[in-house]
């Protein structure tokens, strides 16, 4: 047999059928499709030992009792805990993927903490006659906002600061009617479990310039013009006939009527978008205190505790008085603009703030320092603002944190020398010392008095899952509504009223939120805004269009979408601490092209 | 003409022999288990069934292959006298460091496999699936095929499969068989997640 | 796995539309029990997967008359001539005869996008990348459900990686069937109102099945024959319109 080419070939042929004829070709086949599907990159989840763990969201003060699914320790769901009695088990969405954010890729991860322990300590001490030592907590009413007053009350000239806290309680349940002023009682007012569980006793009117979620699900939206809420009020006091009222806001007067007449029919409670709102004062008018708007309770604290600062209203503190500011932003939700912080600041002030994100006051603070996030640190939740009896209810953390982290508390109680201790602990043994409430425990559901509980199972049962519910008690009168809030004030050169359909909390939240804005949209985006055909018309703006949000404090890059259920004068924003430090006390803006 | 038809004879024939024979042999790459463990030990010395280190938690999942701390309850000091044991203590028990065992089972992410459907309700025994594993004194060598990921015990010893044993393999059609004698209704997502 | 012996179910949902808010705590469930990652930068709502997605839906009317609603939509498992399943070359999509499930195979899918042409309801999405998530979020990964690699198109399959656990649960106590009470989609757990209810229809004593008999409850696009096991409640007249209404003129429908 010769080589020839002929033969390489015909030699290659029967190689090839040969082959066929074996395992081998069909086998790299098969092979090669189990590669693919180990492809590189494609995380696997990790396998272990799947438990149940509990907790407190503390993404708002709502406070949700979570049960985490733990595998081999580390949380990979959540959900609410059923049947509890405030939170009824339900979650937001915010929650649902809480145990995201310290994953999170903006968070922060480092910060001068050497030089800013050393900054603050040097500027105390350094301080001219008068000048203060300031901490602005953003979310009054935890033990840890204790620690802050404790520590400013032991430094002489130490000012507690605090965006306004309503001074009472919604009882939802015990509520036949809700007069909501654009209180987004179905979008992250209150507790949402507990407002659901009250829905089918009550009937809501909804009185706002748009159709929000709220608005869409309740009994009665009265289409008001924006600004006008108080024309409505003054007409269920009875201080304005109801004709008037009709003229002011645009809407027919039987609508008004019929709603003057559910109010007057009793068990009526008034909310309001603001809850310092002076609107509130309208409950006295229809008989809800003590019944439907109560005092605020708090549950008890140690004796050594009652010596606390004062809390003081930023614009009660004098101008250029403060020489160290300390915010602690750890927890989202509360907001104080800039603008009203500032003129306090002495000239050569340090501000130090305790935050997980680059936005916020960490654009004006000089160190900014990684504070941890949820669910990384114990951590207490306040009462919300519809929860009536006094609770207690500890955030035990999931896991460790996982940057180098600044306990914003522990910070401050070391900087005033205050003992060191576990506050919590201390608040819970104090708490246990009354014997009051009841103690609930989430694993297997029961409710204990406190009574039959020893100290040590009190703490360990609240760590593990639990909550420490007062009795129930004598419903008592909330101490005072509102303060004097500033009117809109119209500017013709900012034709349209800002609205917001939605709240943006501020701070992380878990990149799945992207489900919600970006890949539907069903939430709107911080920088989206909704416009009326004739608003987009006459600025030349089309639908998906970018545009500019202007008001009197600045501007903003929006998109816009344009949508006939939004009334002409008014633009649909996406409202929270962003639009709130844009609009200042003026809620008016103009959209131009961009 | 002829010269044509060996030439392509041979080529047929260097095929097959490379096909049946050679390919095998080089397809897989041996692995070593990082401790060299006896089962046969621990079931005659420390009477150890199965399922006291394999052993089912609570709602029914596997702890499959146990990690350290199952080891550590006994061996937190040498029990025996063996270079085996003491190099194991050395390395994974002192510094607190898991044993990356390889797998002899180990299926692709996407299959659910619930091992205590089928010991509790479909009553099979450990060895009707992984053979004599449980009596072997070391363990055999893993033997990986590179390009799958998996392990050889997946398709069994032999290239084309035939005359396996019932715990010669575990590829789908495996499991699809028994199921069909046991005349078991099945649906993909029954046994895919 | 089921045995022959038992009777059939047909896992259903019952959506309560006048009780959604709209807020989205479903899809957020969702994508946290499924292993769904978040949106890459390009992502947009043609191009993001979301197995439930919540669309926002109007009665047309300019304000004041406007009327909002918010309406859940995932894979309605159709009962009849199941459109997916039915022209799907690769076999990828299985209709178990024991829950009526219709059940998406990731690794068999060859990315054809067939099934999502076929699909009446847009409930099936498609790869166009693999999946990443930030660095430790990983860490987070349900090892209930397996993670699908970009190309092939994955949709609702009624949280079965629940379903295994409730099975597992059942069958450590020695029973074939599951409690009802162990099998809950993450989404029907998440609801914060109540909107969403889950159950055996061919079982009359569950909520699921008692709801879908009521007079108000319909499904979506019933004339297409696809015998969704979806159904949907209102008492709003203009929902109900909406919901078998015809597509209108202009490009902006669907708007959410």
């Amino acid at each position: 047999m010769t080589t020839t080419r002929r033969n390489l070939f015909k030699f290659a042929g029967g190689g090839a059928a040969g082959a066929l004829l074996t395992p081998a070709p069909w086998r790299l086949i098969t092979d090669t499709a189990l590669w693919s599907e180990n492809w590189p990159g494609i995380p696997r989840p990790a396998r272990g030992e799947i438990r149940a763990r509990f907790t407190h969201c503390t993404l708002c003060p709502a406070g949700c009792a979570v049960r985490a699914r733990c595998v081999n320790g580390q949380p990979v769901s959540l959900a609410g805990v059923k049947p509890h009695p405030i939170s009824n088990g339900a979650l937001c969405p915010w929650g649902i993927a809480g145990h995201h954010l310290p994953y999170h890729p903006e968070r922060l991860r480092k910060g001068p903490v050497q030089e800013a322990t050393a900054a603050v300590a040097r500027a105390i001490s350094q301080r001219g006659a008068g000048e203060c030592v300031a901490v602005l907590d953003l979310r009054p009413g935890r033990t840890a906002s204790l620690t802050y007053r404790r520590a400013m009350a032991s430094i002489e000239n130490g000012i507690y600061l605090a965006p306004r806290q309503p001074a009472y309680a919604v009882d939802l349940a015990a509520a036949r009617t809700v007069v909501s002023f654009g209180a987004p009682l179905f979008d992250g007012w209150g507790t949402p479990g507990n407002v659901f569980a009250a829905r089918d006793h009550f009937r809501l009117i909804q009185v706002e310039p748009v159709e929000t979620r709220t608005g869409a699900l309740s009994d009665v939206w009265l289409p008001i013009r924006p600004g006008t809420e108080a024309a409505i009020a003054s007409a269920l006091a009875g201080d304005m006939t109801i004709a008037e009222a009709a003229r002011a806001t645009g809407v027919e007067e039987e609508a008004i009527g019929a709603v003057k007449e559910a109010a007057d029919r009793g068990s009526t409670v008034v909310v309001a978008s603001d809850p310092g709102s002076p609107l509130m004062s309208l409950n006295a008018k229809l008989g809800a205190l003590k019944h439907t708007v109560v005092a605020r309770r708090e549950s008890p604290v140690p004796d050594a505790w009652k010596k606390a600062a004062p809390v003081t209203e930023i614009a009660a503190a004098a101008d250029g008085a403060i020489r160290v500011l300390l915010i602690d932003e750890s927890l989202p939700g509360g907001y104080v603009p800039w603008r009203e912080i500032e003129p306090k600041l002495a000239a050569n002030a340090v501000v130090a703030v305790f935050t997980s994100t680059s936005q916020g006051y960490a654009r004006r603070a000089q160190y900014v320092l990684p504070a941890p996030v949820y669910p990384e640190v114990a951590e207490d939740v306040g009462p919300a603002i519809d929860t009536v009896a006094a609770v207690f209810r500890v955030a035990a953390p999931l896991v460790a944190p996982l940057v180098p982290v600044v306990n914003p508390a522990g910070f401050v109680a070391q900087i005033a020398g205050l003992p060191p201790g576990d506050p919590l602990r201390e608040r819970a043994d104090a708490i246990h010392q009354t014997g009051r409430g009841t103690l609930l425990s989430y694993a297997d559901g029961k409710s204990t008095p406190v009574k039959e509980v020893a100290a040590d199972d009190f703490w360990k049962t609240l760590n593990q899952g639990g909550c420490w519910m007062d009795d129930a008690g004598k419903k008592s009168a909330p101490s005072g509504f509102g303060w004097p809030v500033t009117w809109p004030t119209r500017h013709d050169d900012l034709p349209l009223a800002v609205v917001a359909a939605e709240f943006n909390r501020g701070g992380l939240a878990s990149p799945l939120m992207s489900k919600l804005e970006r890949e539907s949209n069903l939430r709107m985006a911080a920088n989206h805004v909704v416009l009326s055909p004739a608003d987009a018309h006459a600025s030349g703006i089309e639908n998906g269009s970018p545009c500019l949000l202007e008001t009197a404090c600045g501007r903003m890059n929006a998109a816009a979408t344009i949508d006939p259920g939004v009334p002409a004068g008014v633009v649909e924003v996406a409202g929270g601490p962003r639009m709130a430090e844009l609009c200042g006390a003026n809620p008016r803006a103009r959209v131009v092209r961009a | 003409m002829i010269g044509g038809k060996i030439a392509f004879a041979s080529g047929m024939l260097v095929a097959l022999a490379c096909g049946w024979l050679a390919f095998p042999r080089i397809l897989y790459q041996t692995r070593p288990q990082p401790v060299d463990f006896s089962h046969k030990v621990h079931a005659d010395k420390a009477g150890a069934k199965c399922e006291d280190c394999h052993s089912f938690r609570d709602d029914g999942t596997y702890a499959g292959i146990p990690t350290l701390d199952k080891c550590s309850g006994c061996h937190a000091a040498a029990m025996g006298t063996t270079a085996a044991e003491k190099s194991f203590i050395d390395q994974y028990v002192t510094p607190n460091r898991e044993p990356q065992w390889l797998s002899y089972a180990r299926q692709p992410e996407n299959v659910y496999f619930s091992h205590v459907s089928h010991v509790k309700l479909g009553r099979l025994t450990c060895e009707q699936c992984h053979g004599g594993e449980g009596s072997t004194g070391g363990l055999r060598p893993y033997q990986l095929d590179p390009i799958s990921g998996y392990s050889r015990d997946i398709w069994g010893r032999p290239v084309n499969r035939t005359g396996l044993r019932t715990e010669g393999g575990m590829k789908m059609d495996d499991c699809v068989n028994c199921h069909r004698r046991q005349g078991l209704e099945y649906s993909c997502l029954g046994c895919h997640k | 796995m089921t045995n022959q012996t038992q009777r059939a179910a047909r896992s259903g949902m019952s959506i309560d539309i006048d009780k959604c808010t709209g807020c989205g705590a479903c899809m957020v469930a969702c994508a946290v029990e499924n292993n769904i990652p978040p949106a890459p930068e390009t992502a947009n709502d043609r191009k993001g997967i979301t197995w439930i997605r919540v669309y926002k839906v109007d009665n047309h009317l300019a304000y004041p008359e406007r009327r909002t609603a918010f309406v859940p939509v995932l894979c309605q498992q159709c009962g009849h001539d199941t459109p997916c399943a039915h022209v799907c070359p690769q076999q990828a999509v299985d209709v178990d005869p024991a829950t009526g499930i219709v059940g998406q195979m990731p690794e068999r899918c060859l990315g054809c996008r067939y099934c999502m042409v076929a699909c009446p309801y847009h409930a099936r999405y498609f790869n166009w990348w693999d999946p990443k998530w930030p660095a430790g979020m990983e860490r987070t990964l349900n090892p209930d459900v397996a993670p699908r690699m970009r190309g092939v198109v994955e949709k609702c399959n009624f949280c079965h990686g629940r379903w295994h656990a409730a099975q597992q649960k059942a069958a450590a106590a020695g029973k074939r069937e599951i409690d009802a009470a162990d099998y809950v989609p993450a989404c029907v757990e998440a609801c914060p109102t109540g909107a969403l209810r889950f159950g055996d229809l061919n079982d009359s004593t569950t909520e699921v099945a008692q709801e879908a008999q009521r007079p108000e409850s319909f499904r979506l696009l019933e004339k297409l024959g696809t015998e969704p096991k979806i159904h949907y409640r209102s008492r709003r007249d203009w929902v109900r319109e909406i919901a078998s209404a015809p597509r209108p003129e202009g490009k902006d429908w669907l708007r959410g």
